[in-house]
C-alpha cells in the first residue's frame, strides 16, 4: 500500500490511514483502555511496521471506523468534493490501483469534454489469501490473538 | 449503551464471534455517490483534523482503515 501511495502522489491521490481498534488484541497489542495507549499503537505502525503514508487516529470509541461499517481492513477512495467513489470491505493494492487508474480516466475524459453520469456497479474482486502472513500478524499481537481467532472460527 | 459500555465493547479484550460480528456492518456504511459523513481524526501528535480536512486536498483520496492487529 505504501508503495501504491507514491506511484500515484503525483497525480494528485492522496493516501491516508485511519487506526481503529484492535482487531485482534494480545499480550503486545491489548484492547484500547486509554488515548495515550491508542496513538502509542498507531505510532508502531509508522515506527515498527513501516507504514509510511499518513497515519490519522479515530477516537477512542471509534465513531469514524463504526459509521464507515467497523470492517477490520477496509480501504475507500472519496473524491475531493467528499464522495465515496469505491469502497472495499478488505483492503487491496491491485483492486485500489484498478479502481484510480479507471477514476483518473474518468477526470481526463471530462477535461477532455466529454459529457459523463455516475451509475453503481457491484463487482467481486480477489486478493492473495496468505495464511502464513496473516498468522504472522496475528503473532506480532501475541500468542493470546492466534489462539483466540482459532477458536473464534471466523 | 452509556458512553463507557460502548467504549469497553468497541475496544473488546478478546477476539470473539459474539464480541467481533456486532459490530461488521459494512452493508449498513455510506452509500457511493453521495457526500459521506465528516468525523474528527487525529494526527499522531495529538492534534486534529477531519476526514473532510484531508479529502478535499485531492482528487481522489484513498482511506485504509486498520490497525496493527
Amino acid at each position: 500500500m505504501n508503495a501504491l501511495a507514491e506511484r500515484f502522489a503525483p497525480r494528485d491521490v492522496g493516501s491516508y490511514f485511519v487506526y481503529t481498534h484492535e482487531a485482534h488484541p494480545g499480550e503486545n497489542y491489548p484492547h484500547h483502555t486509554s488515548w495515550e495507549q491508542k496513538l502509542r499503537h498507531a505510532r508502531d505502525l509508522r515506527d515498527k511496521l513501516g507504514v509510511s503514508r499518513t497515519i490519522l487516529v479515530d477516537s477512542l470509541d471509534g465513531a469514524c471506523h463504526r459509521a464507515y461499517g467497523s470492517m477490520p481492513n477496509m480501504s475507500w477512495i472519496f473524491n475531493r468534493r467528499g464522495v465515496p467513489v469505491y469502497k472495499s470491505d478488505w483492503t487491496d493494492a491491485a483492486s485500489l490501483e484498478n479502481a484510480l487508474l479507471y477514476f483518473l480516466d474518468v477526470l481526463a475524459r471530462r477535461r477532455a469534454g466529454e459529457r459523463l453520469a455516475p451509475f453503481r456497479v457491484q463487482r467481486l474482486d480477489y486478493r492473495n489469501h496468505d495464511r502464513d502472513a496473516f498468522y504472522r500478524g496475528l503473532e506480532r499481537a501475541g500468542r493470546k490473538a492466534v489462539e483466540e481467532f482459532k477458536t473464534a472460527g471466523l | 449503551m452509556s458512553d463507557q459500555d460502548l467504549l469497553r465493547a468497541y475496544n473488546y479484550a478478546s477476539f470473539t464471534r459474539e464480541n467481533v460480528l456486532p459490530w461488521l456492518n459494512f452493508t449498513a456504511a455510506p452509500p457511493l455517490g453521495e457526500t459521506a459523513p465528516d468525523f474528527p481524526l487525529w494526527r499522531l501528535d495529538g492534534t486534529p483534523t477531519c476526514l473532510k480536512s484531508v479529502w478535499s486536498r485531492h482528487a481522489y483520496t484513498i482511506i485504509e482503515f486498520g490497525s496493527v492487529t
